[in-house]
């Protein structure tokens, strides 16, 4: 083939006096990660270049399921197949879609590895690999006792178990979740989890009672959960924060038991939501500084690596949460600097926003979110809103039925439209 | 400002006839009037090239494919209630806590080049 190639190359005279590498390929983008980040990025560098730049996307999933309205299928809500999609759309695209996992990257060779066997190479290498979680952050606790005591902070198979062991627990039974330290995926996510779990007991297990166990003194929208869970959940949940000892925690997977401030407790569900760090793949490629790999705002480019660019929760870039609405707002920016540096075309000055919904009872939902510009330093805030305690039923449901719009609108920007 | 006005919906004709306003300007002057607005504002033609980039913002919710499932359809807009509606959430004649947000961030040239891509994409 290379040879054939070649041969038509020969034959025509402009191509010669060009150089035949350029003349060769186009250059390759590859991009590890296909969730909101990753996706979208695969997707708008493909769409935008319209064929001038080869986009592969490593994903080791066939369906991907999203974080985000997960806790809406443990409320009931959502069916679990409203949450997967699959990554036809980006292959209609133009998205070479591998499910494989990312192994390694050579940054002096600009190859990545895969779990399969091969390499593929790129000229710039989007990571947007999501979260891992930190070992030995929970005490007792550790991925071998997922089963047993999940997480469900990565969306599938561990949310499934989590709603079956919240079905299965017995009349007046305990629910526990230890929650984790700042900075992590989703800031409202753990106490909208709590509300859809105690929206599921009232209806099916009414004299059950929730534990939170939470290593910080404060969490986002606070005031608004607190006044949901005060309306529609009274005494079912107790929130333990860090004043009153929800930082020390100890679990023991075997016997079902929570620890919290020495005072030991047996529970019937307890979801351990530790620590989290950048992917395993962004430590691999050595971008990481800590934790999490920081990125110049403007592009979202490492700052260890200019080829490499990182997008969503494993990157470290200021203030935007850690958020699929931030990783999709990065993405843009990403793909338009990205093709820009590859293709010559224009590339525009960055600007991200991020919203949040949380649903705390059937039609009361919630949303906080802000804009956000690139400095020298950092993705700084510009503004922003949130809503209010007291609002009327009528805007709590409207608030709700815009998250449902915007979860069909971000899931299509993400994977392309739904045929 | 207001002289230059004609002129622009004049290049704007020629340049994208597929893409002018079916406003003319006698309403674009009475509606910029009562949203006490500059009609040039509504008049300025928009890039649509960086209104293209500008739109990964509004795409995160509403949908480039004019579907609807809660979030309004902003496809196959005329430019001129487009860049009206935007001015008023930017001036806070209309409002909504996300809409608001993102306005204020735009400028009157952002604004145009949203109103003219998004006037390209069928609803």
């Amino acid at each position: 083939m290379t040879l054939n190639r070649r041969t038509f190359l020969g034959t025509t005279a402009a191509v010669l006096a060009a150089p035949m590498v350029k003349a060769q390929a186009a250059p390759r983008v590859v991009v590890v990660g296909g969730g909101a980040g990753g996706a979208t990025a695969a997707r708008y560098v493909a769409k935008d270049s319209k064929g001038a730049i080869d986009v592969t996307l490593i994903e080791p999933s066939r369906s991907y399921y999203t974080c985000f309205f997960s806790n809406l299928y443990l409320g009931g809500f959502k069916q679990m197949d409203e949450l997967g999609h699959t990554y036809g759309g980006l292959a209609a695209g133009g998205v070479n879609v591998v499910h494989d996992w990312a192994t390694g990257v050579d940054r002096d060779a600009k190859t990545v590895a895969l779990a399969g066997g091969g390499r593929v190479p790129y000229d710039k290498l989007i990571l947007s690999p999501g979260i891992d979680f930190v070992d030995g952050a929970v005490q007792g606790w550790d991925l071998s006792a997922q089963n047993a005591m999940p997480h469900a902070y990565k969306a599938g198979s561990q949310t499934e178990l989590l709603k079956a062991q919240l079905m299965a627990m017995p009349q007046g039974g305990t629910y526990a979740m230890v929650a984790p330290p700042n900075p992590y995926r989703c800031p409202p996510g753990p106490y909208e989890r709590v509300s859809m779990v105690a929206h599921y007991l009232k209806i099916n297990n009414p004299t059950a009672k929730i534990i939170v166990a939470d290593p910080k003194g404060k969490f986002s929208k606070m005031a608004l959960f607190q006044e949901g869970w005060n309306k529609h959940y009274a005494g079912m949940i107790d929130w333990v924060g860090s004043d009153f000892g929800g930082d020390v925690v100890e679990v023991d997977p075997k016997a079902m038991t929570v620890s919290i401030d020495g005072e030991v407790t047996k529970v019937d569900v307890c979801n351990v939501i530790p620590a989290m760090k950048a992917g395993m793949i962004a430590h691999a490629a050595g971008v990481t500084d800590g934790k999490w790999a920081p990125v110049n705002a403007a592009d979202m480019s490492s700052k260890a690596d200019p080829d490499i660019h990182v997008l969503g929760d494993a990157s470290q870039q200021g203030d935007m949460p850690k958020s699929g609405f931030s990783a999709n707002s990065q993405a843009k920016v990403c793909a338009n600097a990205v093709r820009g540096a590859l293709t010559g075309s224009k590339v525009f000055p960055a600007r991200f926003s991020n919203t949040c919904w949380s649903l705390i009872e059937t039609n009361d939902g919630v949303k906080v979110g802000a804009t956000y510009q690139a400095t020298e330093e950092k993705i700084a805030k510009v503004d922003g809103f949130i809503s209010e305690t007291g609002e009327s039923a009528d805007l709590r449901e409207a608030t709700y039925l815009e998250s449902e719009g915007w979860y069909a609108g971000i899931t299509a920007d993400m994977f392309g439209a739904k045929a | 400002m207001a002289r230059a006005a004609p002129l622009i919906a004049a290049v704007l004709l020629a340049a994208a006839p597929a893409l002018a306003s079916e406003w003319t300007e006698a309403e674009v002057a009475s509606v910029a009037a009562e949203a006490g607005l500059d009609p040039a504002a509504l008049l300025l033609p928009g890039d649509s090239d960086y209104g293209a980039y500008l739109a990964g913002e509004c795409t995160a919710c509403h949908q480039a494919s004019g579907s609807y499932d809660g979030i309004p359809v902003i496809t196959g807009w005329d430019p001129v209630p487009f860049k009206l509606a935007m001015h008023e959430y930017r001036s806070g004649a209309r409002a909504h806590p996300v809409m608001s947000m993102i306005a204020a961030g735009l400028g009157d040239e952002e604004i145009a080049a949203l109103a003219a891509y998004f006037a390209t994409l069928d609803d």
